[in-house]
């Protein structure tokens, strides 16, 4: 698989660290992809957590343009995770604060769904792979669960994304968001069981 | 005094999400899954914290819609040809990582 195929999902800390270092080393392509990486986070955190549409291209060019400028001087590859991370959470909030008087919404999860080949996976699309039945349950689901995370207070929403959704270790949200560990556990087991408690409401 | 009501059943619901993520240790662990078995209630609420935890995990299977993708991409693009024209290296600054 090429460096360019990279897919979204848990577990990519390594992924990170070898697009840094080919970069690093004048691999064209490793830039690329960590570019596109850093614009991806900026746009899923944009949708999942600000729920703005709209600042989301603002965002993705911050972490654009603050990747290739930290890309070269970055001496400990797997720092640049969290770094990331956290510059696109400043970013975004930035763009938040200016629309204050705006009430956050949450986009469309269900948009962001794709099928394992990277095609978008559109609920309304039957593509062969689950059922209808499981497909109506699945979008009812997402629904729901973005719903609930519109619900969820700001500071524990971002704990969900970053823990649940993008998949960083408890230290690594910790260190992004700025709290200590027990914290983002505590916050991640109230968001759970609040998340819970929507997804099973009749 | 149903089971969901017991001491036993708070104590076990403060760190449900700790045992669903592999977090505690043997003891804890063991008496955890011990408890489980024998309460149908503390049994189904892990059941169900679980799939919470894959419906939101699920959500990480992402990428950008097409005309996002192909705009970032157009970013990219000309980000990399003017750094080209401009000498091209990439320039340190103040950004930092600990």
């Amino acid at each position: 698989m090429s460096l360019l195929d990279g897919a979204a999902g848990h577990g990519r800390e390594t992924d990170y660290e070898a697009l840094l270092v080919a970069a690093q080393t004048g691999n064209q392509q490793a830039m690329e992809r960590l570019l596109m990486r850093a614009q991806e986070v900026a746009y899923r955190f944009s949708l999942l957590v600000c729920g703005h549409a709209d600042d989301a291209d603002d965002a993705m060019q911050e972490a654009l343009l603050k990747t290739y400028r930290f890309a070269g001087q970055i001496k400990e590859p797997a720092a640049f995770r969290t770094w990331l991370y956290r510059t696109v959470k400043n970013a975004c909030l930035i763009g938040r604060r200016r629309r204050v008087h705006e009430p956050a919404h949450m986009v469309s999860l269900d948009e962001l769904m794709v099928a394992p080949d990277g095609s978008v996976q559109r609920m309304d699309v039957k593509d062969g792979g689950p059922s209808p039945d499981d497909i109506v349950v699945n979008s009812r689901l997402r629904r729901t669960l973005r719903r609930a995370l519109q619900q969820l207070p700001p500071e524990f929403r971002v704990i969900v994304f970053l823990r649940e959704i993008e998949g960083l270790s408890t230290r690594e949200v910790a260190t992004v968001v700025g709290i200590s560990e027990a914290n983002v556990k505590t916050r991640l087991h109230r968001a759970r069981l609040f998340l819970r408690q929507q997804l099973e409401a009749p | 005094m149903t089971p969901a009501r017991s001491d036993r059943c708070r104590a076990l619901l403060e760190r449900l999400s700790r045992y669903v993520d592999g977090d505690l240790n043997g003891a804890e662990r063991r008496a955890v899954t011990a408890h489980l078995r024998g309460c149908p209630t503390c049994n189904s609420m892990a059941e169900s914290l679980k799939h919470t935890v894959c419906l939101c995990r699920d959500a990480s299977t992402t990428r950008l819609p097409p005309a996002v993708r192909a705009r970032a991409k157009a970013r990219v693009a000309a980000l990399l040809v003017s750094q080209s024209k401009t000498g091209g290296r990439v320039r340190a600054t103040k950004a930092t990582a600990h």
